[in-house]
């Protein structure tokens, strides 16, 4: 089967990571390793397809539909990573070790009350994201569950078919558009919307706890802040707007001798307009 | 083609240059430049078409190769094309407001145009959040515009399919933005998450089904360059567009103001064409067709085609059917 999608996904990984310490890795920007993911997960997907539609093939009603099954809950499983972070999700546990390093759970009090309050800050933030994180994560997984049995029930609705290109290129498209449109529900939700919401509103309120904290040390250490850029950038940006507004002043003051001209034009435009006025509809 | 051949194309395809068309530098404003395009066919005998890209992404889309180039199909039409490149904000743009997009570098690019030409006015062809623009700049200079053309053009941005607008309406968008510019990685996120599963994953499944030949998968990766080729956002417009447009919808109602200045469009009288693609997933194809009740215009043409967002620049039958429609619209008026 020269053209089986298998078969060409590993040969694009043998060539992709070469196999010995003498050969040439490939560059992060190479195209084909940048698929190497793709192929693995490619691999995996051909692996099951194949045991379905061979598992199938001849079975009975209840045991092909258990195969099915047995397939979704494979597909999802895989593409569970699809929506894992990059980072490591146990921000919690993160923002409670901080908390307790420093002393955080204290009352803020003295000469370190308003650093301590910094970090409080900071802590809680954490706790905001790893809470949205959360949610986000079990409506990725209802959805991907979802997803899983919607594709069962649609290949109890198909006939067995053998093990082809075609069959396995089909059985994926139809995984794809039953994650799609159960991903599609689930994303217009106002529990998806208020929960991705949450995330982004925790993770600004992090960064900006994090930055006055780093802008702390940095005025301790007679360091410029980008709070300082900022105020330079303003009066250079003010600046900037006087000498555009006084440009502007100069241009309209050389242009006022042809205005004569100009505004007869403009009027024979404006009539050749309103003769021409009419509305359509698409086709 | 071969694995080898393959792997060979997929590599070499990372060096190939996205735009086609001979084009010349003809003003520039710190980071933006005016582009003219070279004519290859006889002119027109319209007058100059300026072409407003969306600050998200880069305008070079509008031009990817020989045979997916909406700028070529327009040249090859006899028009005189003009192109802005924002360019790429840095650190020191973060206070660029919209106000300065609109009625400084866009006013500043059709100046230009105009006194070049010694015109008074000229056609623009306004893309996606260009489109919203070019509205803008319609309304507040309606003299300096003789014909205006929007593609897949967002106006009302909370019709029920419009996904990104209910994600972002809940979102302290000063907050997330802060003072600094917004990443165009957290963009790439952003419209990925909107189809993960085929922008993410089936898309490069789907790389190698059939026989790819050296010209499709150029043609994929430079589609792969212009979609993460994304520009940050000059921090103090996308909070502006993201608030007056996603999240207060101010075009309808005409509630919006740009430099102190209402944007009306009921008032825009001029001719429009609006062109929608029925399949668009970024721009649903109601977002854009609310135009033709919100503005004042009688000469209002909307034209749908059954392509998605991307099919609109770059697919073979947009490549046939846009360019020729724009050209007929405009020979007309």
């Amino acid at each position: 089967m020269a053209d089986d999608l298998w078969q060409q996904w590993r040969s694009l990984a043998a060539l992709a990571v070469p196999p010995g310490p003498t050969s040439q890795a490939p560059s992060a920007g190479d195209g084909a390793f940048a698929f190497v993911p793709f192929i693995n997960a490619a691999e995996r997907f051909m692996s099951a397809a194949r045991s379905y539609l061979e598992g199938t093939a001849n079975a009975a009603a209840p045991a092909a539909a258990e195969a099915a099954r047995t397939f979704g809950d494979f597909l999802r499983e895989q593409f569970a990573a699809l929506f894992q972070p990059p980072w490591n999700t146990d921000l919690a546990g993160a923002a409670s070790a901080a908390s307790s390093a420093f002393g955080l759970d204290m009352p803020a009090l003295g000469l370190t009350r308003e650093h301590q309050l910094r970090w409080d800050r900071t802590a809680e933030a954490w706790r905001r994201i790893d809470d949205a994180q959360r949610r986000l994560q079990r409506l990725w997984s209802d959805a991907l569950r979802d997803a899983a049995i919607d594709f069962a029930a649609r290949l109890g609705q198909r006939k067995p078919t053998a093990v082809s290109p075609e069959a396995l290129h089909g059985l994926y498209d139809t995984w794809i558009d039953c994650a799609e449109e159960v991903y599609a529900r689930m994303a217009h939700s106002d529990a998806y919307c208020n929960a991705l919401a949450e995330c982004v509103n925790a993770g600004s309120q992090w960064r900006q706890a994090l930055q006055a904290n780093i802008e702390q040390w940095a005025k301790l250490l007679d360091l410029p802040t980008r709070s300082e850029v900022n105020t330079l950038t303003l009066r250079l940006r003010s600046v900037e707007e006087h000498l555009r507004a006084a440009s502007k002043a100069l241009k309209t003051q050389d242009r006022k001798p042809n205005e004569g001209k100009q505004g007869q034009r403009k009027s024979k435009d404006a009539g050749s307009r309103a003769r021409r006025g009419r509305r359509k509809s698409s086709p | 083609m071969k694995n080898a051949g393959l792997y060979a194309a997929l590599a070499a395809a990372r060096h190939c240059a996205a735009g086609c068309s001979d084009k010349e530098a003809v003003w520039q404003s710190g980071k933006l430049r005016l582009y003219r395009y070279r004519p290859i066919a006889r002119p027109a005998g319209t007058v100059p078409l300026l072409i407003v890209y969306a600050l998200i992404n880069r305008p070079y889309m509008m031009d990817l190769q020989e045979d997916r180039s909406l700028i070529r199909g327009l040249l090859a039409e006899g028009l005189d094309v003009y192109l802005i490149d924002w360019g790429y904000p840095d650190g020191a743009d973060r206070f660029t407001t919209l106000t300065d997009y609109i009625d400084e570098f866009l006013a500043g690019c059709v100046e230009e145009i105009l006194r070049m030409h010694r015109l008074d006015a000229l056609n623009i062809l306004g893309v996606c959040q260009g489109g919203v623009f070019s509205l803008c700049f319609s309304a507040l200079h309606p003299r300096r515009v003789r014909n205006l053309i929007t593609m897949v053009t967002p106006v009302d941005f909370h019709t029920p399919a419009d996904l990104l607008s209910k994600w972002v309406r809940k979102i302290d968008v000063a907050a997330w933005v802060g003072d600094g510019n917004l990443s165009g990685d957290v963009l790439n996120q952003l419209f990925l998450a909107l189809m993960p599963f085929r922008l993410a994953h089936q898309k490069y499944m789907d790389l190698l089904k059939g026989n790819a030949d050296r010209a499709k998968i150029e043609n994929f990766m430079r589609v792969e360059q212009w979609i993460f080729d994304s520009p940050d956002q000059a921090g103090a417009a996308f909070r502006e567009f993201v608030v007056w447009f996603y999240q207060e919808d101010r075009l309808v109602g005409d509630r919006l103001e740009i430099a102190g200045r209402k944007v009306a469009l009921r008032a825009l009288r001029l001719p429009i064409l609006n062109l929608i693609g029925k399949r668009d997933h970024l721009v649903p194809p109601e977002a854009s067709a609310a135009l033709q009740r919100l503005v004042g215009s009688e000469d209002f043409t909307t034209l749908e085609f059954d392509l998605g967002h991307i099919g609109m620049y770059i697919s073979a039958r947009a490549q046939r059917e846009v360019p020729a429609a724009i050209a007929r619209w405009l020979a007309t008026r």
